[in-house]
């Protein structure tokens, strides 16, 4: 038997359509017309130039360059490493930290049975929701934004880059890995309580291990988002491959560009090539 | 004594006969490895952090720089003359940019899930083939390999860019609106939509879409008709979640010129107002969590409703 609609359509429907009048409202509110996506008179010149300029070609330098160089295409595998290692320094970093904090944010650290039994029960609830509210705030704020901050304090710093990164990385970290956590099965710690370990112990050797694919995997993705991360802190004034896409491009160096771009795309796309296999080999 | 051996024995066995993949530990090496060597490289300046200029860069900023402009005189420092400094901040230009930021987030995730929606019956191998959900030979599916292997491709090329320099072409190549932003964020995420939508219509039951194709529903019909719809709740899922990050990047976007917080960040950056610029970060800090909360009520309503 099926219940009669109140309405002619579902709730589906009604989200769906309310979605796009929400978003007809912003394109309105932002006067987003057909005609600002056609590039301007200079503009146009520009475009050609720019698109014009894709399709790969001797991989070199543009206008004047100097014997002193490296090689232009030893210059763009710099400027790729350098973005990499940013990210790395980044991740680890932010695993240090996302993951005691994802511990302490997850619901099974908490159980009365775990840690929020015994002295601790009146102020464990309190706690978890002060350490979820710390993640949030560290999350809230945008790496751009750290990095700007960073600046501003103290001046450019490679260091402050990557701790820029680090901070909301680290967040996302904690806060995924405690959902992640909370989803693992809880029948071997449970069995590790049962024959008298303790609460720590069945969390790290029964509960954690049973997480560990998921988190390496989500991991590994976010290692991804890093990299991006990275690229753009170019664009701040960290050497990152950022960094030169945008002189080549107020350079008018088109092709330069694009081989930036191209050296990117291809980094970005391998390394979410290998996050697949892993998660294939990981979560199945 | 002897069942003790045994029994280390088994376990021994146990332990040399568990899966073990090349993949994974050669992930695990390469950046045990890459760890150390970045941080042993001196590329990143750990050491120049913590020296006497820096430290005194830094106690500026936070005891000068950092405080609020009508409270830096003697005795100026109280609640009330904060408050009015924040509501003059917010009413001058903070609530505008707080709201346009806002918008170029929804602008930005409804134009993203239309392209994810539109490219998701192509993306999805169950339906980009000879004859979708009829018993045939999966690994045949001749030209709609190309179909499915394309479309995925497109996407993973538009989510491989970074927002950021997606933005900075498009603010360079188009006129002065606030396409760049909208266009850059639906871009990156479109991509990331149209392969989770993609994903979602492969793992949907197979077998009311079956009955439909045996009955002789074409491909358009099961993508428009069946498929999608009933991927509908997922998509919503996804839509939310993915909203989320939008509001997040669109705190930034603007640094690029395009109107919002992330303009007024630069401009009091650039005049070294850096009280105004953490206050406006603050403002930024209040979007995004009120976009989380959304999201996360949204998700809460929509999984309760199925």
């Amino acid at each position: 038997m099926v219940e009669p609609r109140p309405l002619p359509f579902g709730a589906r429907t009604l989200t769906v359509l309310a979605l796009m009048v929400l978003g007809a409202v912003a394109a309105w509110q932002l006067r987003l017309t057909p005609s600002g996506l056609v590039p301007q008179e200079g503009g146009w010149k520009l475009t050609r130039e720019f698109l014009g300029a894709a399709l790969p070609r001797p991989l070199d330098y543009e206008g004047s360059s100097s014997p002193h160089w490296d090689p232009f295409l030893l210059k763009v595998g710099k400027s790729l490493l350098r973005t990499l290692a940013f990210a790395i320094a980044a991740m680890s970093l932010a695993l240090l930290v996302g993951l005691p904090l994802g511990f302490l944010a997850s619901d099974s650290w908490w159980r009365p049975e775990a840690f929020g039994g015994g002295r601790l029960a009146p102020i464990a609830r309190p706690l978890q929701v002060l350490i979820r509210t710390w993640i949030a705030l560290m999350r809230s704020v945008h790496e751009l934004l750290w990095a700007v901050l960073f600046l501003a304090a103290m001046g450019l710093n490679t260091m402050a880059a990557v701790v820029a990164i680090a901070i909301p990385y680290g967040g996302t970290l904690a806060k995924v890995f405690s959902e992640m956590l909370d989803e693992a099965p809880r029948t071997t710690t449970e069995a590790f309580r049962g024959i008298g370990a303790s609460p720590f112990a069945a969390y790290l050797f029964g509960l954690f291990p049973r997480a560990l694919p998921d988190l390496s995997a989500y991991a590994f993705y976010r290692f991804e988002c890093a990299v991006r991360s990275s690229a753009v802190l170019g664009f701040f004034g960290y050497t990152t491959i950022g960094y030169h896409l945008e002189l080549s491009f107020s350079d008018a160096n088109f092709r330069e560009v694009w081989t930036y771009l191209y050296a990117l795309l291809c980094c970005v796309l391998l390394l979410e090539a290998w996050s697949t296999a892993l998660r294939r080999r990981l979560v199945g | 004594m002897s069942t003790v051996a045994a029994t280390w024995d088994e376990i021994r066995s146990l332990h040399q006969a568990r899966p073990r993949s090349l993949l994974l530990r050669g992930t695990m090496l390469f950046f045990g490895l890459a760890v150390v060597a970045v941080w042993l490289s001196g590329e990143i300046e750990v050491g120049d952090l913590f020296t006497e200029r820096r430290r005194r860069n830094l106690m500026r900023f936070l005891t000068i720089e950092a405080v609020p402009f009508p409270m830096r005189e003697e005795g100026a420092a109280t609640l009330p003359v904060f408050w009015i400094w924040v509501s003059g901040i917010w009413a001058d230009r903070g609530a505008a940019a707080t709201l346009s930021t806002l918008w170029l987030a929804l602008a930005a995730i409804v134009l993203a899930a239309g392209f994810g929606t539109l490219i998701s019956p192509l993306a999805a191998r169950t339906l980009a083939t000879p004859q979708p959900y009829l018993l045939e030979d999966r690994k045949r599916r001749g030209p709609w390999m190309l179909v499915s292997g394309g479309s995925r491709l497109v996407c993973a090329s538009m989510r491989a860019m970074p927002e950021y320099v997606l933005a900075f072409f498009l603010v360079n190549l188009l006129p002065f609106t606030a396409w760049p932003a909208v266009l850059a964020l639906a871009l990156h995420n479109g991509g990331i939509l149209g392969r989770l939508y993609g994903d979602t219509i492969e793992n949907l039951d197979p077998q009311p879409l079956r009955a439909w194709s045996m009955l002789g529903g074409q491909r358009a019909a099961l993508a428009s008709l069946a498929a999608i719809p009933s991927a509908v709740p997922r998509y919503l899922l996804y839509f939310f979640y993915r909203f989320e990050t939008c509001v997040r990047e669109a705190t930034v976007l603007g640094m690029l010129g395009v109107a919002s917080l992330g303009s007024e960040v630069v401009e009091v950056q650039a005049s070294h107002f850096y009280d105004e610029l953490i206050l406006l970060i603050a403002f930024g800090v209040g979007i995004v969590l009120l976009g989380d909360l959304a999201s996360h009520l949204a998700r809460g309503w929509i999984r309760r409703a199925g």
